[in-house]
């Protein structure tokens, strides 16, 4: 498997002379499988996934007709906000398929993604792709991807139904967890307040402990992990708790207790620069076992 | 029957003279029956009208109720996350999809798990008696939103709208065969349902509304919405804003056909005046037709667990 990152970025495309290094487009990720005629897996379709189409148009089309697929995480516009604009949608002889969560209370997948294309908003209708388009809705289980590519999708805890996505393919695994934030206690655990229920407070912890440990054992082992970490601790805990992202710390901890073996730390706040995530490499990327590194546009990783 | 007619100009409203004594005990005795909505419903509907609600107090309130927890929780597992038993109580409900999606989950549930038995319909077709409450219920919400009013009380909207006719359900319960023949008399004649209530039964779902709205100890806003919204005038002034809202949101879905519970020909002048009151024109309230359809649908799934939880 080889993966690449397109974009690493989350809530917005940044571009501008503070985020050059590490890039400022929105989550984006190529998954290669050299040994399955270069089979092509794409995970979500923020702002980078422009430029992947663009290089594909360059490559994988003079070889013949696009067939892909794409998993989206979830449906946060940061992360479809792309699909408009690459470019392989156009054309008659692409095949995909797109792949993601959808609730009960919204609409369908096409309508989801594809509604991104109406007049109001784009000047291609989703009617006038060319492509062929399938739509699959995605929940907690598993699947085979054939090729002998297995998939296991987790839910995670963000404001809407989000998918973490583990591909495992002959012995390697690949992880994506993100955008999450830790399950915690919502009901009192203060005592001394009126409000305050033994039984409930202690439910409540037990039930934010099994999910966040049904997480770690979802990412459990993997080769390379690609996990939320918009903030630091100190970040999460003044102003973001419920905002549904992870902080540095939470997330190198977990991985580490996980037995993860390499971890990009993914979807930077938008107004992070890069002499901080520099700054921030050398506060958190230290040990080697996770090896830790913040994701980069255009970084690519074998496994 | 064919010699009944209305009485001209009389209002559906609930002190007509000469009902007779058995006939109110009759009803009295369905009521009674009723699954009682007094407990749990309106701590429910209490606790989530308020802003600033708390997980522990949410949790506390639903859980007073075992059925009404176990529809939460069979809600959740089929519609939201299609896995069975995944999610198996509240609290856990609660931490894994957040507060605010359980409070609306519950709201819902509870009200269309008490009065959506089918066994409640004889003469109107429950389907479409609770596409028209659903409709009624959406577009009270959306015109409530349009017209400004907090976001805090926009829900009671919604329930407002869900329950406005429940006064029918007794009624056509008690005196199945009269209740067809005033559905006929009233499609017949082109008058409003309630006028042809009153000339065969003497009684309207509004009185009987008022009836179920009392024994069930519902909030002063929701009793008045059950007693005038067919003549939102009369209603006391604090309860006034919700009542027009409704009166408006049910001649919305009773002109445009969503649904129906039994009221083809709804008093349009009567209508039209609710808007003039509200400051509204039938245009803006007909351009949220698409999203009216689309909530209703995503609102279906309510319908689907009240019917399978028995």
């Amino acid at each position: 498997m080889r993966v690449r990152f397109w974009g690493v970025r989350g809530s917005i495309p940044c571009p501008g002379p503070a985020t050059v290094r590490y890039g400022g487009n929105t989550p984006s990720l190529e998954v290669r499988f050299p040994a399955l005629d270069n089979r092509l897996i794409i995970i979500d379709a923020g702002s980078g996934i422009r430029e992947l189409g663009n290089t594909m148009m360059a490559t994988d089309f003079k070889q013949g007709p696009i067939n892909t697929e794409l998993f989206l995480t979830h449906t946060h516009w940061d992360h479809i906000m792309g699909f408009p604009f690459f470019v392989p949608i156009y054309l008659p002889t692409t095949n995909l398929t797109v792949y993601g969560p959808v609730s009960y209370e919204g609409e369908g997948l096409d309508r989801v993604v594809g509604g991104q294309l109406t007049y109001r908003y784009f000047p291609v209708r989703d009617a006038e792709l060319a492509a062929k388009i399938k739509y699959v809705d995605l929940k907690e289980g598993e699947r085979d991807l054939g090729g002998g590519i297995r998939l296991t999708t987790k839910y995670l805890n963000h404001p809407i139904l989000c998918l973490g996505y583990r591909f495992e393919y002959q012995g390697k695994v690949l992880c994506t967890a993100y955008d999450t934030e830790p399950y915690r206690n919502l009901f009192c655990t203060d005592p001394t307040d009126p409000a305050y229920d033994e039984a409930m407070a202690h439910e409540g912890d037990l039930v934010a402990m099994e999910q966040n440990g049904l997480l770690e054992r979802f990412f459990a082992g993997a080769d390379l992990l690609v996990h939320d970490t918009q903030y630091t601790e100190v970040e999460y805990r003044a102003s973001k708790l419920g905002w549904g992202h992870s902080s540095m710390e939470h997330a190198v901890a977990a991985a580490t207790r996980a037995g993860v073996k390499r971890m990009a730390l993914f979807h930077h706040d938008p107004l992070r620069t890069d002499d901080q995530l520099d700054e921030l490499t050398s506060r958190y990327c230290t040990g080697s076992a996770p090896e830790i590194f913040f994701a980069r546009e255009g970084m690519e990783i074998e496994l | 029957m064919m010699g009944k007619t209305f009485e001209q100009g009389r209002p559906c409203m609930n002190e007509a003279p000469g009902i007779s004594e058995q006939l109110v005990k009759r009803i009295q005795k369905h009521i009674d029956r009723m699954p009682s909505l007094s407990t749990t419903v309106t701590k429910v509907l209490e606790i989530c009208n308020r802003p600033d609600t708390s997980p522990n107090d949410l949790n506390r309130v639903i859980s007073l109720d075992p059925v009404l927890t176990g529809q939460v929780l069979k809600l959740i597992n089929s519609a939201y996350y299609s896995l069975p038993n995944q999610v198996s109580s509240l609290a856990r409900a609660i931490i894994m999809l957040g507060l605010n999606t359980v409070k609306n989950l519950a709201l819902s549930t509870a009200i269309l798990g008490t009065v959506g038995r089918e066994d409640s319909f004889q003469s109107l077709a429950m389907d479409d008696f609770w596409t028209h409450s659903l409709c009624v219920g959406v577009t009270a919400k959306m015109l409530a939103a349009q017209l400004r009013v907090p976001r805090d009380q926009q829900e009671e909207y919604f329930v407002a709208g869900l329950l406005h006719d429940l006064g029918k359900i007794p009624l056509n319960n008690c005196f199945t065969q009269e209740y067809r023949q005033a559905q006929e008399l009233a499609i017949l004649e082109e008058k409003p349902l309630c006028r042809a209530e009153m000339t065969l039964m003497g009684i309207d779902h509004a009185m009987v509304g008022k009836m179920i709205g009392e024994k069930w100890q519902l909030s002063e806003n929701l009793v008045a919405l059950l007693t005038y919204h067919h003549d939102p005038e009369a209603a006391p002034e604090e309860t006034q804003r919700l009542v027009r809202i409704a009166a408006l949101a049910n001649a919305y879905a009773n002109l445009n056909k969503i649904g129906s519970a039994g009221d083809r020909h709804p008093d349009k002048s009567q209508a039209d005046a609710v808007a003039v009151s509200l400051d509204i024109g039938w245009g803006e309230v007909a351009e949220m037709e698409v999203a009216v359809q689309q909530e209703i649908d995503k609102a279906q799934v309510f319908l689907r667990v009240a019917k399978e939880a028995r």
